[in-house]
C-alpha cells in the first residue's frame, strides 16, 4: 500500500536542514545565545569562589540544551500559527514525528555554537576524561530530547502567539535556572533534594558534576538520577512522536 | 525549460491508484466546539467531487465552509460525519496514505520569513523526498513561472504580500502533486501575477493533476476553472459549468441602469431584477434587449449592456440560498 511504503522517519534529516538553514539565518540571535552564557560565566569568574566555575560551566551547556525546548514551543507555535505551514508540511510525505524531530535537531544547531564553546571551556578549565566527555554528550542529547519533546507537545496547546511567551518563558527559565543546575545540589535545601534529582536539567547537571568529581552523591542519588533521566527521555519522546502523529489533523 | 515528469516525490513507485475520481466527498459534516462557546456547524452534508485532471474552483461567502472542507479533503482537520475518498483511497480513516499525493496552499500562509524564495521551495522539495537534481530544477522553473526568480535570493521577510504569496504558491506547484488543495492562492495578487498562477495551474492540470481551489475573485474562478460549487452556509446551492450557472440566473446579457429615476416594477417583466450600489440590473435574453433600452431612453436613462458574470449568477444563487435559510 501507498503509505506502508512510506518510512516513519521520511524526510527527517531534509526538514532538520530546513529548519536548520531558518536558525542560521538568524545569526544574531545565535550570537545573543553565546554572549548571555559567557557574560554569565564571566560575573561567576568574577565574583564567586573559584571552586564554583566548572559548576556554572557544566550547568550553562545543560541549560543551553534545556532552553532549546523554549525555543522550539515558540518555533513550532509560530509556523502553526503565523505562517500556517505546519499544513504545507503535514499534507505532505513527510511524517509527522520527523515532523517535530526535525524541528528539534534544526534549532538544536542555533545552539550548538554555544555548547561548543563552553565545553571548550570546561575542557580548558577542568579537563575531562573520555567518559566524563561521553557521559556529558548522553546527558546534553537527553536533555535536549526531553527540551524539544516539552516544547513541540507545549506549542499544540496554544491557539495564539502572545499567550505563549510569558508561559514558555517562565517554565524553560523556573526549570533550567532555580534546581541546582549552576550551583552545588549542597546549596539546594535538603528536603527538596529528590526532586531536584528527578527534574531533567538538574538531574543531568547532578550526573555530570558527578562523574566529573565536583558533586559527591550517594549510590541511590546516582541511581536516580540516572534513572529518572533515562525514563523521561524514553516517555516524553515516544509521548511527542505519538502527539505529533495525533496533531497532525486537528479535531482528532 | 527542464523536461519534468509527474512523480508524487516519495519515491517513483507511488502514483496514485487509477479511479476516475480525485476527489469524492459524501454528507461531510462538521461541527466545531470551541469550550464556552456555541457550537459551529460549518459542514451541513456537503457532497462534492472532482474527477481526475480537472480544475474545479469552490466558491462562497465568507464562512460559507470553505476552507472547513479543503482542510477536511487535505487530512488537515477530522470531520464530524461523512465519507472521503482522495483516489479512492479513505482519506478520513488513513490520511496518511492520502499525504504522499497531496499538496496544500493554506489560506493566509506565509513562507519561512528566514529562508529566500529560492530556499523556501528548494528546501520544501527535499523535505518531500525529491532529490537534489530534480529539486533544483523544479526550484528554478516554479520561481520563473510564479515571477520571482529575480528576487530568489533576498529574506522572505523583506518581500511584499503578494510576493510572498507567489514564493507560497511557488513551493506547492514545484511539487506537481497529483493532486493541489489551493485556499485563495491569488489574494494579494496583482493581475499580472494572477495570470501567472492560472497559466501555471494549467499547465499542471494539462500533465495530469487535479486542482480544487477557493477563491472570491469570480472572473478567476470563471476563467480558470472547469467547474465550480457554490457553498453556502455549509453545504452546496449550486454546481456546473459558469455558464450553467449564469443560464439558471435567468439570462446571458444584463441591462444596467442608474437607480435613480428607474422603477423596478417597470422591467420585471423582462426578466430578473437586481438592485444594489445605486444601480438597477435587469438580467435577460439577448433578444428583450432593445425593447428595454427604448424604454429607458424614452424616460431619460442611459443604459449599459453587457454580458452576465459569473458574480451575477453568484449573488442570485447564495442570495436565493439564504432567504431559504431565513424561511
Ligand atoms: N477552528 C474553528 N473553531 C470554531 N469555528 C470555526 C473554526 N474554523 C472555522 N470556524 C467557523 O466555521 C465556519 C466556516 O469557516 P471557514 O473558514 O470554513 O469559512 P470560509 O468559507 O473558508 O470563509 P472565508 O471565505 O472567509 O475564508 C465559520 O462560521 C467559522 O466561524
Ligand atoms: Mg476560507
Amino acid at each position: 500500500m501507498l503509505g506502508d511504503s512510506r518510512p516513519a522517519w521520511h524526510g527527517l534529516w531534509a526538514f532538520a536542514a530546513t529548519e536548520a538553514r531558518v536558525q542560521l539565518h538568524e545569526y544574531l540571535s545565535i550570537a545573543s545565545t553565546v554572549l548571555v552564557q559567557v557574560i554569565f560565566i564571566f560575573f561567576v569568574w568574577l565574583l564567586a569562589p573559584p571552586y564554583l566555575l566548572p559548576f556554572a560551566l557544566v550547568g550553562s551547556m545543560v541549560f543551553s540544551a534545556f532552553v532549546i525546548g523554549e525555543r522550539v514551543l515558540n518555533e513550532a507555535a509560530y509556523i502553526r500559527i503565523d505562517h500556517k505551514l505546519n499544513e504545507l508540511y503535514h499534507a505532505s510525505p513527510l511524517s509527522p514525528e520527523s515532523y517535530f524531530l526535525g524541528m528539534g535537531i534544526g534549532v538544536l544547531t542555533a545552539y550548538l555554537p554555544t555548547l561548543v564553546f563552553i565545553g571548550l571551556l570546561t575542557e580548558a578549565v577542568h579537563p575531562l576524561s573520555l567518559a566524563a566527555g561521553g557521559l556529558l554528550l548522553l546527558v546534553l542529547i537527553g536533555v535536549w530530547l526531553i527540551a524539544s519533546s516539552l516544547g513541540y507537545i507545549l506549542s499544540t496547546l496554544f491557539r495564539d502567539m502572545r499567550a505563549i511567551w510569558p508561559y514558555s518563558t517562565l517554565l524553560f527559565n523556573f526549570f533550567g535556572v532555580l534546581p541546582p543546575v549552576f550551583y552545588p545540589l549542597g546549596l539546594f535545601p535538603g528536603w527538596l533534594a529528590p526532586l531536584a534529582l528527578v527534574l531533567p536539567p538538574s538531574a543531568g547537571a547532578a550526573l555530570l558534576m558527578y562523574v566529573i568529581g565536583l558533586e559527591s552523591l550517594s549510590g541511590g542519588q546516582v541511581i536516580l538520577a540516572a534513572t529518572a533521566l533515562i525514563i523521561e527521555t524514553l516517555l516524553l519522546s515516544v509521548a511527542a512522536v505519538f502527539w505529533s502523529r495525533r496533531t497532525s489533523r486537528e479535531g482528532a | 525549460m527542464p523536461n519534468i515528469s509527474i512523480e508524487v516525490g516519495v519515491s517513483s513507485n507511488l502514483h496514485p491508484p487509477t479511479t476516475d475520481l480525485a476527489v469524492s466527498a459524501h454528507g461531510m459534516r462538521k461541527v466545531y466546539h470551541t469550550r464556552g462557546h456555541p457550537a459551529v456547524e460549518a459542514l451541513r452534508g456537503l457532497d462534492l467531487t472532482v474527477k481526475r485532471g480537472e480544475r474545479v474552483a469552490l466558491l462562497g461567502r465568507n464562512g460559507a465552509g470553505k476552507t472547513t472542507f479543503l482542510k477536511i479533503a487535505s487530512t488537515l482537520l477530522l470531520p464530524t460525519a461523512g465519507t472521503l475518498e482522495i483516489f479512492g483511497l479513505d482519506a478520513v480513516k488513513r490520511p496518511e496514505e492520502v499525504r504522499p499525493l497531496i499538496a496544500v496552499v493554506p489560506q493566509e500562509g506565509h513562507p519561512f520569513y528566514h529562508l529566500t524564495p529560492w530556499e523556501q521551495v528548494y528546501t520544501y522539495l527535499r523535505s518531500r523526498g525529491f532529490p537534489r537534481d530534480v529539486a533544483r530544477d523544479r526550484t528554478e522553473s516554479a520561481l520563473k513561472d510564479m515571477g520571482i526568480f529575480d528576487i530568489r535570493s533576498q529574506l522572505n521577510v523583506t518581500l511584499s504580500g503578494g510576493q510572498q504569496q507567489r514564493t507560497m504558491v511557488a513551493t506547492v506547484l514545484a511539487t506537481e502533486a497529483p493532486l493541489l488543495f489551493l485556499d485563495e492562492p491569488t489574494l494579494g495578487m496583482d493581475p499580472f501575477a494572477r495570470r501567472g498562477v492560472w497559466a501555471a495551474l494549467r499547465k499542471l492540470t494539462d500533465r495530469g493533476s487535479t486542482i480544487l481551489l477557493t477563491t472570491h475573485y469570480l472572473d478567476e474562478a470563471e476563467s480558470l476553472s472547469q467547474r465550480v460549487y457554490i457553498v453556502e452556509h455549509g453545504h452546496v446551492v449550486a454546481e456546473g459549468t459558469a455558464d450553467e450557472l449564469k443560464r439558471r440566473v435567468g439570462g446571458t446579457v444584463r441591462v444596467t441602469m442608474p437607480e435613480a429615476g428607474a422603477h423596478p416594477a417597470d422591467y420585471e417583466s423582462f426578466g430578473r431584477i437586481m438592485a444594489g450600489d445605486g444601480v438597477l440590473h435587469v438580467i435577460t435574453e439577448p433578444r428583450r434587449v432593445s425593447e428595454i433600452l427604448n424604454l429607458a431612453l424614452s424616460r431619460g436613462i442611459s443604459p449599459t449592456v453587457g454580458p452576465v458574470t459569473l458574480e451575477e449568477a453568484f449573488l442570485q444563487l447564495v442570495g436565493r440560498a439564504i432567504e431559504e435559510d431565513a424561511r
